[in-house]
């Protein structure tokens, strides 16, 4: 039985860019909004889009993922037929090749597509925010009989040039495609996030490959190559929130996003699209007789005792009392001791601040810095990080990193 | 060793006790009581079974089982759901002639073609009506090193006052003399005051050994497998006892299911109860809990899925509650998807699932009696 749409999600990606937190797991895998991580958001619009096979290309520090993604029961996908599969670079009789690009990673994996013989196949990036009903998407692909379609937001001009724009005509058609152009012509940005009908997309990719000067790049290649012959190819407009988090500083801003839903349009409390995630087991959180919250979100496991404004704490986070946390996402299991004070910043998971420890600041004459702490740090007392730092190691007892 | 496991199966008795909180199981069984602010009370004794590797359970449910198979589906947070064992959900046969059981002897009676097919040497058998991290491959130790035919596990307790009181005295509960570790004497219904070897009603024993008793005790029309068949037997077997002294939530009436809520609030309890091994339950894929400026909070144990507007204190909340603007609540315990609205201020209150509190309502109860809402009502 063929499957009409699968989805191939490319969770590879180093996310170099986050340092401190991806040293030692993919970006798809960084944790996000007090219970989720980023691969969550793709995984559960699949499933409440009705797509129940998904294929993750995985390559940078792919353990952490694996493990997460299980079989996929927390998404609902574990299923006889389909479901979810990490798919990781492997050796053939041919040789072995990591993968090269995005469109390569889908290459090497045409033979998992083929077992479901589905007529469209949608690309997913395993690095954005976004609450998005693919089913929709593909309706529009099949009203418009598009070859390829391409999903984008309308951005502000001033900021277009930073984006790869869609030049599209009245039917939504696209024209043109321009990479980070000097003088964009558009304002419409690929979100990353393509249909195609499985025969196109199977010929364009056995075509680039054979290409040598090619960089197997779905952007870079394969688009270029479906324009250059005149294929049907439409730009999907999506309106709601997108959010690429490849930044300390979007990151950290998607995550603040999550906490004033009214205004930015980023709604986790949405019974009709609920965000899956793998549970963390822990019992309800706690506010103790001296502990303050303030516009927070709290999570399982939680032990508040001290002061916690305008943050995102996730599971099992301790603050003693006297400490306070203030516009800082801190990831699960982080403990900070008394009298400490967190702000404008990420900790990464399993963090110990020390007692009265400073780590980030509240911007100030203009300077916004997002300190970053690395998974397993261990920061001690009264010691200080500055609002730019990026600590990956651990910092002694009264040292000064900036 | 190659397997850690218990070699051992659990029967869980889900009905027992009922009768002592007629309000929370309206709708529902002892078993499936919400507890603890994302917990079903047999969320304990189960999570404790499988943690100690007993990975075939069966439950012999008597009646208003439906919250129970809502709550366990086919098991699979308890890791449950396996090809030999597993989670196993007993209900009774809907036929003319055949009456809904009494008592632990009619209960097993019904599945002994199935206890006699299974390869575990030992059974354990508990209820579902107190909260406890419970180590049975402690009690299974110490059966098997004290030679005994039957243990069973106590704490030394005063008789609670919803026992003492209690309506029905078919739900029986019974008390020891201990003499050297071996019980030398059961008591039933005892009303002594004061410090009681108080049965926890979980038990271990040999499984052909149960069969052979329950056979011969089923035959003679007997029903109630401690009056029936232990207390009588209590010279010809060796019949022990194991104390328990970690942490027991024991639900017995209104007033303690009040109380052994609150006293979570309480860091030593919630890490007496929560520390050791993990407690598993049905999952919702609730957001976290959202504190919204204005809000205010202290001293409260709260799940996932809230949205805190108003000023709370001193209370427990489930899975999705609301409490809105300009709310109150102290002393409460607000179960699943209560939603108290602007301005309405509730203290020493137990709000059922689903319970809504219009805006500017006043309800309250007090330490001693707090105000019962019955689940869905809108007051």
């Amino acid at each position: 039985m063929a499957k009409e749409m699968i989805a191939m999600l490319l969770a590879g990606g180093q996310g170099s860019r986050l340092y401190a937190l991806t040293q030692k797991l993919a970006k798809p895998a960084v944790p996000f909004g007090g219970k989720y991580r980023i691969i969550d958001f793709p995984l559960s619009n699949c499933v409440n889009s009705g797509i129940d096979t998904v294929g993750i290309l995985t390559q940078y520090q792919p353990m952490v993922l694996n493990e997460y993604i299980g079989n996929g029961q927390p998404w609902d996908l574990d299923r006889l037929y389909g479901g979810v599969h990490v798919l990781p670079p492997y050796q053939k009789a041919s040789g072995s090749d990591w993968y090269k690009g995005t469109a390569n990673a889908i290459y090497q994996n045409i033979s998992f597509i083929e077992r479901y013989n589905p007529q469209y196949v949608i690309i997913l990036s395993g690095d954005q925010i976004c609450k998005q009903d693919y089913s929709d998407f593909l309706r529009f692909h099949k009203e418009k009989n598009a070859e390829f379609s391409v999903a984008v937001m309308e951005v502000p001009w001033e900021e277009a040039s930073r984006f790869g724009l869609m030049v599209t005509d009245e039917n939504d058609k696209i024209t043109e495609f321009q990479e980070k152009p000097k003088e964009p012509k558009s304002n419409l940005a690929s979100m990353g996030i393509y249909i195609f009908n499985w025969d196109i997309l199977r010929r364009y990719l056995i075509e680039d490959e054979e290409d040598p000067d090619s960089e197997n790049d779905f952007g870079n290649n394969i688009i270029p190559n479906l324009l250059r012959d005149g294929r049907e190819m439409y730009a999907y407009h999506f309106n709601g929130y997108w959010k690429d988090v490849g930044t300390i500083s979007s990151l950290w801003e998607a995550n603040m996003e999550v906490l004033d839903p009214e205004h930015s349009g980023i709604n986790l409390f949405d019974e009709d699209w609920k965000i899956y995630s793998r549970n963390s087991g822990m019992t309800g959180h706690k506010i103790g007789l001296e502990g303050v919250v303030e516009n927070a979100m709290i999570t399982d496991g939680c032990r508040i005792d001290g002061h916690v404004k305008h943050s995102v704490l996730f599971a099992g986070v301790k603050v003693e009392s006297g400490a306070v946390v203030e516009d800082a996402v801190v990831m699960g299991g982080t403990v900070i001791q008394s009298g400490a004070v967190v702000s404008h910043c990420i900790v990464a998971e399993n963090v110990v601040i020390g007692k009265n420890a400073i780590v980030g600041a509240m911007p100030k004459d203009g300077e916004k810095g997002v300190a970053t702490v690395g998974s397993g740090v261990y920061i001690g007392d009264q010691a200080k990080i500055g609002p730019n730092a990026m600590v990956s190691e651990n910092v002694k007892g009264g040292e000064e990193i900036w | 060793m190659v397997s850690s496991n218990a070699n051992a199966l659990g029967i869980i008795f889900p009905n027992s006790y009922d009768s002592l909180v007629p309000e929370l199981v309206g709708l529902r069984l002892m078993a499936s009581i919400p507890f603890a602010g994302r917990y079903r009370i047999i969320d304990f004794i189960l999570s404790s079974m499988v943690n100690c590797g007993i990975d075939n359970v069966s439950m012999i449910v008597r009646q208003n089982y439906h919250s129970l198979i809502d709550h366990l589906g086919a098991g699979r947070e308890w890791d449950l759901v396996r090809k030999k064992g597993g989670l196993n959900i007993i209900p009774p046969y809907s036929e003319k002639n055949i009456k809904v059981y009494n008592g632990r002897v009619e209960a097993l009676a019904s599945i002994l073609s199935f206890l006699k097919r299974q390869k575990e040497k030992y059974v354990v058998m508990s209820d579902a009506n107190i909260a406890v991290n419970f180590d049975f491959n402690a009690l299974i130790s110490a059966h098997i090193e004290s030679g005994a035919d039957v243990t069973i596990a106590y704490t030394e307790d005063r008789i609670p006052q919803g026992l003492l009181q209690s309506n029905d005295i078919r739900d029986m509960y019974y008390t020891f003399t201990i003499d050297n570790g071996r019980i030398r004497k059961i008591y039933m219904n005892s009303q002594e005051p004061g410090i009681q070897n108080l049965s926890m009603n979980i038990y271990v024993l040999n499984r052909e050994q149960l069969i052979d008793q329950i056979n011969r005790a089923y035959v003679r029309g007997y029903t109630h497998f401690e009056r029936d068949v232990l207390a009588p037997q209590l010279e010809k077997f060796n019949i022990r006892a194991f104390k328990y002294e970690g942490y027991c939530a024991r639900i017995n009436d209104m007033k303690s299911y009040f109380n052994e809520n609150m006293k979570l609030l309480k860091d030593e309890n919630l890490e007496a109860l929560f520390g050791g091994n993990q407690i598993y339950t049905k999952i919702r894929d609730d957001n976290p809990t959202r504190y919204i400026n204005g809000s205010r909070a202290k001293n409260v144990l709260v799940a996932d899925g809230c949205v805190i507007e108003g000023d709370v204190e001193n209370s427990i909340l489930f899975r999705g509650v609301k409490v809105a603007k300009g709310a109150k609540v102290r002393n409460s315990i607000l179960m699943q998807d209560t939603v108290i609205s602007e301005n309405a201020d509730v203290e020493y209150v137990i709000t059922d699932k689903n319970v809504w509190i219009g805006n500017g309502k006043e309800l309250k109860g007090n330490d001693s009696f707090p105000v019962y809402v019955a689940k869905n009502r809108s007051v």
